[in-house]
């Protein structure tokens, strides 16, 4: 019943643990700024392979940038969340909050 | 290393229910707001009690002056080494807080060189005006409790609004009028007055910050 009601109703790229974990904790910088791959990936706690995936997907719907710059020789890689993530975020929660009211 | 908290920690969604979601998601966003928090409200309390202790140990080394001279030379150390104590407890928990983040919300190098310019020159121009004669009252008293809050303030509420970040425009403002209250209140009133108005501040920023990481 309720994993009916869940597929039908959260957004599956955001309602997997660790992809809800990547975008809750980007959503908690301020709208423009951007975070490393090695914090976020030391925040969440995964490999940098796993973490990749995920970013992968999370950017191939838009809800997230990823840039590299280079300093020197130093080659950093930053990640943010895009406007359409925050809506694609909000909308979750707001999903979420009406299906625990349901249940 | 710091990982966020895994209240539900199913691989995929199969086996994610809401329940677990929205405890997962709470759970994440306050995490990341205490890690990403330049300013946490223990630092904000423990900062206040502080001043209470410095600004007030220098009122009491005055409060009984007729007519003024200046705070006792024993007590002056308590005050730097709080003030010092302060600037490297900020720098430390600002630096790890913003680790790995880039954008607006880090201080760009022309805004920390004026807040340094300003805070130098705040406390530099004591000097002159010492030779120049200028009375005790304000050398020792008037000038060195208020003209800190009151120009940085001033200039931190200017750097903020230019930013557009009003939060932080309105504390620089708060506390310039502090030091602005406090220099109605005499050269040895206004240590008190600076210790209270700014324990106040750090209070209620403390608060607010609490607020904020639970919302």
């Amino acid at each position: 019943m309720t994993t009916a009601v869940t597929s039908e109703e959260l957004d599956p790229l955001i309602h997997v643990p660790t992809r809800l974990k990547i975008v809750a904790t980007l959503a908690a910088l301020p709208d423009g700024d951007t975070l490393s791959f090695t914090r976020l990936q030391n925040m969440i706690g995964l490999t940098p392979g796993n973490l990749i995936i995920h970013l992968r997907k999370l950017e191939e719907a838009g809800y997230l940038a990823r840039a590299k710059t280079t300093n020197g020789t130093t080659q950093t890689t930053t990640v943010a969340l895009t406007a359409r993530g925050r809506t694609a975020l909000a909308a979750y929660r707001r999903a979420l909050r009406d299906l625990l009211g349901e249940l | 290393m710091n990982h966020t908290p895994t209240a539900a920690t199913a691989s995929n969604g199969a086996d994610f229910n809401p329940q677990q979601a929205a405890a997962l998601l709470d759970q994440t966003t306050a995490y990341a707001r205490r890690q990403f928090e330049p300013n946490p409200p223990w630092l904000l309390v423990t900062r206040a009690g502080l001043a209470l202790d410095a600004y007030g140990a220098l009122w009491l080394s005055v409060r009984g002056q007729h007519p003024y001279a200046h705070p006792t030379a024993a007590v002056i150390p308590v005050g730097v080494g709080v003030g010092v104590a302060n600037v490297i407890a900020t720098m430390t928990l600002a630096k790890r807080a913003s680790a790995g983040i880039s954008g607006r919300r880090r201080l760009r190098p022309a805004e920390i060189a004026i807040m340094a310019a300003v805070w130098s020159a705040v406390f530099v121009a004591i000097w002159p005006m010492a030779v120049a004669g200028v009375s005790d009252r304000i050398v020792y008293g008037l000038y060195p409790a208020t003209a800190p809050l009151i120009i940085a303030g001033l200039a931190w509420a200017a750097i903020m609004a230019a930013r557009a970040d009003w939060r932080a425009c309105g504390s620089g403002l708060a506390a310039a009028a502090v030091g602005a209250a406090a220099w109605l209140a005499g050269p040895a009133g206004a240590w008190a007055v600076i210790g209270i108005g700014v324990a106040v501040l750090l209070l209620v920023h403390a608060a607010e910050v609490s607020l904020r990481h639970r919302a």
